[in-house]
């Protein structure tokens, strides 16, 4: 991240194949079209070099690309909201035969009960393995507010898996 | 169900497949054209003294202007009292308005409940301190002490976002929220200088009023500033 504030054209380029694969997998458990998902990645990337110069060396990296991600799907949503864009690209994508991300056994799908802050905690806690301190950074709150979440998101998976198993065996 | 069967189930769920080559090399490709080297922001401790160091200052110029009839009205606990509750909010909240201008920074509180813990802890210190609970002229003199505290702490607030201009709000609504409650502290810092009106409520609900209107002031900037973009 030092090379990359440095100007170093390869850092940023391991940094980008490294770091991507993540982010993409963040937009993508949210829902989204492999299409939408993959925009999503270029914005953060744009966004990311523009404010590059915010990362304070010694910090948990991971936890500022993460903020950054997050701010920038927000900002998707809010500006997709306004002007009712979301609806018409999804109807375009599914005209184009793009493969939706929710089935059955999708990321997507299991999270799909829990509200947008508690799928964050979970993802970067359960899926990417970061701290609690990382995802508190990343998401903006306390160490508190993050364990509270994570708790709510087990209570609500739960009882989510719980029904579907019952079902299941009842089929059988 | 228990925890570890929710972790198996979703750590054996369909992974979405990464991003494909060629938008890695997009991407490449875009930030190639504008690298350059940057400065990294100054030390979190820089940023937040240069903040607190606006609203002593801001406080002071206009103490100085409109004389400082307040703190000399003041005996010796209440000075102390008033000062060091207010001197102390004003540092936690530079340090908590610095970190929501750097993404990725530890949090202690909501920028809501920084507002909250703010407000709470004054009107527990001016309560504490002064027990006139006469209300004579309580709508004028109040409105003149909510119009000069808030002239006041409108140019803080602008002061400590030029200092952090190169900072990046992941939230503008909690950043305004948080440069809110530090120029209202310069208002609220301003008048207790200044103002000798000691009746408690005047004080809770006018100077304290300060802090909740820039507070307000400042979110609705961020909000304005977020539908902008």
């Amino acid at each position: 991240m030092a090379l990359y504030q440095e100007g170093d054209l390869d850092a940023a380029t391991t940094l980008i194949h490294f770091i991507s694969p993540k982010l993409y997998r963040f937009f993508a458990a949210q829902a989204v079209s492999r299409l939408e998902a993959e925009d999503l990645l270029q914005e953060t990337w744009l966004r990311i070099h523009k404010v590059r110069h915010t990362y304070r060396p010694g910090e948990p990296a991971i936890a500022w690309f993460y903020a950054i991600a997050r701010h920038v799907r927000v900002d998707h949503y809010r500006k997709a909201m306004r002007t009712t864009i979301r609806e018409q690209e999804l109807e375009e994508t599914s005209a184009a035969g793009e493969a939706p991300a929710g089935r059955r056994d999708d990321l997507a799908a299991l999270l799909a009960p829990l509200s947008q802050a508690e799928r964050d905690v979970v993802e970067m806690l359960k899926i990417e393995g970061l701290t609690l301190d990382e995802v508190a950074r990343a998401t903006s709150s306390t160490v508190g507010s993050v364990k509270q979440k994570a708790h709510r998101a087990y209570k609500k998976l739960r009882k989510a898996f719980g029904s579907s198993k019952k079902r299941t065996e009842a089929r059988r | 169900m228990n925890d570890r069967e929710i972790n198996e189930r979703l750590n054996g769920a369909k992974m979405p497949q990464g991003p494909n080559a060629e938008v890695l090399g997009r991407i490449g490709a875009s930030l190639a054209e504008s690298m350059r080297p940057v400065h990294p922001l100054p030390s979190r401790q820089l940023l937040a003294g240069g903040v607190e160091s606006i609203c002593a200052v801001v406080a002071l110029i206009g103490a100085t202007g409109l004389g400082f009839f307040g703190i000399a009205k003041m005996n010796a606990l209440e000075r102390l009292a008033v000062f060091l509750a207010l001197g102390i909010l004003v540092l936690v909240a530079a340090r908590e308005l610095v970190s929501t201008m750097i993404p990725g920074s530890r949090r202690r509180f909501s920028s809501g409940g920084l507002v909250a813990v703010t407000g709470l802890c004054l009107a527990t210190v001016l309560a504490a301190c002064f027990h006139d609970y006469q209300t004579t002229h309580f709508i004028h003199a109040g409105l003149v002490c909510l119009g000069i505290g808030l002239l006041h702490a409108i140019p803080a607030g602008l002061l400590s976002w030029l200092v952090l201009r190169r900072g990046f709000a992941v939230d503008a609504v909690s950043a305004g929220l948080a440069v809110g409650t530090l120029a209202g502290l310069a208002g609220v810092g301003m008048l207790e200088l200044h103002c000798p009106n000691f009746q408690a409520a005047h004080l809770l609900v006018w100077h304290l009023g300060v802090l909740l209107a820039s507070a307000g002031l400042g979110a609705l900037c961020g909000s304005w500033a977020s539908s902008r973009k």
